[in-house]
């Protein structure tokens, strides 16, 4: 797992483990990016953690559900970035893309809701209920099933920044 | 980058005489119109049952929420309107979300149920997964690497190269093989926690680098096709009912031009003097031990066949000869009595053998451990080396 930094203030320190950064117009170019990019980078941050082939399945399956929500994003310019970083048993995934000021306050009236017990009743109610799971859903699915920690950091202009803290070793065999 | 847009990235299939529909591979459509086939035939499916469907996603590696959600509406559906329907989800423990997500369909659907397949592939098990074997495989391969340190060059070790080794049991081998010739990745893989962890924590306090454990099933891997140089299986296809289905994964994972490598015993033939005659008694009693929990020991004179009809080519045998003439006769001592532990001790009694048979196999393995270690004695294990090339 290797040494665990933290700073001054006692803040863990994430150490960076990769990032890509592309158009947002070329990655909606073509839904496989999604895909694409989620076994790319899983299998890339997964070589060193204990069990490698179920970390990078797991973390696949929880990053390519982030990129499909940016892929859905109403603002066509400007850059996706993905970084992912990792402190102890923590991998910390920072998506940034551009998005319209309504979906900014949508996501972070999503992402405060997210605490409790309600969070597990409501997902339950948008699996047996009629409509494709929403961007909201998706999200609460994060924090239901893999214990993921998310937020909304700041970021320049038209853009919002999720910030997911996935705790995946902690949840294998 | 893997000929990414050329393969189909799931597949979904309904058996009417099981009942059961599967879906494997990866599913993460953009529109649920790109599920169209799959979704009809699950309705028809459904359609069609009486009693119970079984919905097995056991080789599902991904599937997006889209997907799911418009799988999970249909059986959901189908539970409302039909309530003579039971829908039985058979997930494996392998891959790490599919029980999660799908046990939530237990929560709203009394007549879903999920179950997890996996602890019983095939009926020995039991013991081999359960701590009982940890001690024979140490002190075996302490012996074996001996002269596999020799052969494993003829049949494609080399260092650099990329090796996986399949049922990897406490990981000594893959250790070794680091050591001596350096690959540059191994990804060893196994289905008993308890073993992993052993290897883990050996790993980590001989601060070894480079090895991957990995928990799995060898007949349904996670790992993606043709990626390794070499892939080897150790004593193990012996232990399948079914051999054939592991080779074919060995063979799925392995790349075209890489090898396969596998070792194999054939019990009956383990031998000494003196006392020969009880020492081939118990062996050929082993064999049959064995045969009861429907794994082969005499597997060894038979992989080439398994090889050729999995599909290898420029298959090459050997065989070599655990003596107690090796190094130390002890070693040789020690494997038997690891031997006689396990199968006069668990597998006996599991099979209901009397305390009269118990006595005369357990006789059997004193006699061999006597040979082993009398000044004039001479004690043998054959084992059967084989491997074969994929076909580019
Ligand atoms: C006889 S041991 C051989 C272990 C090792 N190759 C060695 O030579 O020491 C067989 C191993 O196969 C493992 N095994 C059994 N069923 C398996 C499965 N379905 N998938 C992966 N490994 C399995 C057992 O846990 C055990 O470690």
């Amino acid at each position: 797992m290797g040494p665990v930094h933290h700073d001054l203030a006692g803040e863990p320190i994430f150490e960076p483990m990769i990032q890509i950064d592309m158009e947002i117009k070329a990655f909606v170019s073509a839904w496989k990016h999604c895909d694409y990019v989620s076994t790319y980078v899983a299998r890339m941050i997964s070589q060193n953690r204990s069990d490698s082939v179920h970390h990078s399945n797991l973390f696949s399956s929880a990053f390519n559900e982030l990129l499909e929500v940016a892929f859905r994003t109403r603002h066509a310019d400007g850059e996706l970035a993905c970084r992912v970083s990792r402190h102890g048993a923590t991998d910390r995934i920072e998506l940034t893309f551009p998005c319209v000021p309504e979906e900014r306050q949508f996501y972070e009236e999503a992402v405060s809701q997210f605490a409790g017990m309600e969070a597990r009743e409501r997902y339950l109610n948008s699996v047996s209920g009629d409509l494709a799971p929403s961007r909201e859903v998706v999200l609460l699915e994060l924090a239901v099933d893999y214990n993921a920690t998310l937020w909304i950091d700041d970021a320049d202009g038209d853009a919002i920044k999720l910030v997911v803290d996935l705790p995946l070793e902690g949840l294998q065999h | 980058m893997s000929p990414y847009d050329l393969l189909p990235r799931f597949k979904a299939q309904y058996d009417a005489n099981n009942q059961e529909f599967s879906i494997s591979g990866v599913v993460r459509p953009q529109a649920i119109d790109e599920l169209g086939p799959s979704i009809a035939l699950l309705r028809d499916a459904i359609g069609h049952v009486r009693g119970v469907l079984y919905v097995n996603v056991r080789r599902l590696t991904q599937m997006n929420n889209a997907a799911f959600h418009s799988f999970s509406r249909i059986i959901i559906d189908a539970c409302r309107a039909r309530p003579d329907l039971k829908f039985v989800v058979i997930t494996s423990s392998v891959v790490g979300w599919t029980s999660r997500k799908f046990g939530r369909l237990s929560a709203i659907e009394p007549n879903i149920t999920v179950e997890e397949y996996d602890t019983e592939f095939y009926p020995g098990q039991g013991f081999l997964e359960e701590g009982g074997f940890v001690p024979i495989l140490r002190t075996q391969t302490k012996l074996t690497w001996r002269h596999e340190r020799a052969i494993l060059p003829r049949h494609g070790m080399r260092s650099g190269i990329v090796m996986a080794d399949i049922c990897c049991g406490i990981g000594d081998f893959a250790v070794l093989a680091q050591k001596e010739f350096q690959p540059s990745r191994i990804v060893a893989l196994d289905h008993s926690i308890s073993s992993l962890n052993y290897a883990r924590r050996v790993m980590r306090e001989f601060d070894i680098r480079g090895i991957e454990y990995t928990y799995g099933d060898a007949s349904e891997m996670l790992l993606d096709e043709a990626q390794f140089d070499l892939v080897t299986c150790r004593h193990s296809l012996q232990i399948f009912n079914r051999p054939e289905l592991i080779l074919k994964e060995l063979y799925r994972i392995c790349k075209p031009g890489g090898r396969v490598y596998i070792t194999n015993e054939k019990n009956s033939h383990c031998l000494g003097e003196p006392r020969a005659e009880s020492i081939r008694w118990t062996y050929n009693e082993v064999a049959k031990l064995f045969g009861h929990f429907e794994m082969d020991v005499e597997l060894g004179p038979k992989s080439r066949r398994y090889l050729i009809e999995a599909g290898f080519e420029d298959i090459r045998v050997e065989t070599f000869m655990v003596t107690n003439l090796d190094g130390d006769p002890q070693d040789f001592a020690d494997v038997i009595a690891a031997w006689a532990d396990v199968y006069a001790g668990e597998m006996a009694t599991r099979r209901g053998d009397g305390p009269e048979f118990v006595a005369r196999f357990r006789q059997g393995f004193e006699d061999h451990i006597f040979a082993a270690l009398h000044p004039k004695g001479y004690t043998g294990w054959p084992i059967w080396v084989a491997s074969g090339r994929r076909p580019q």
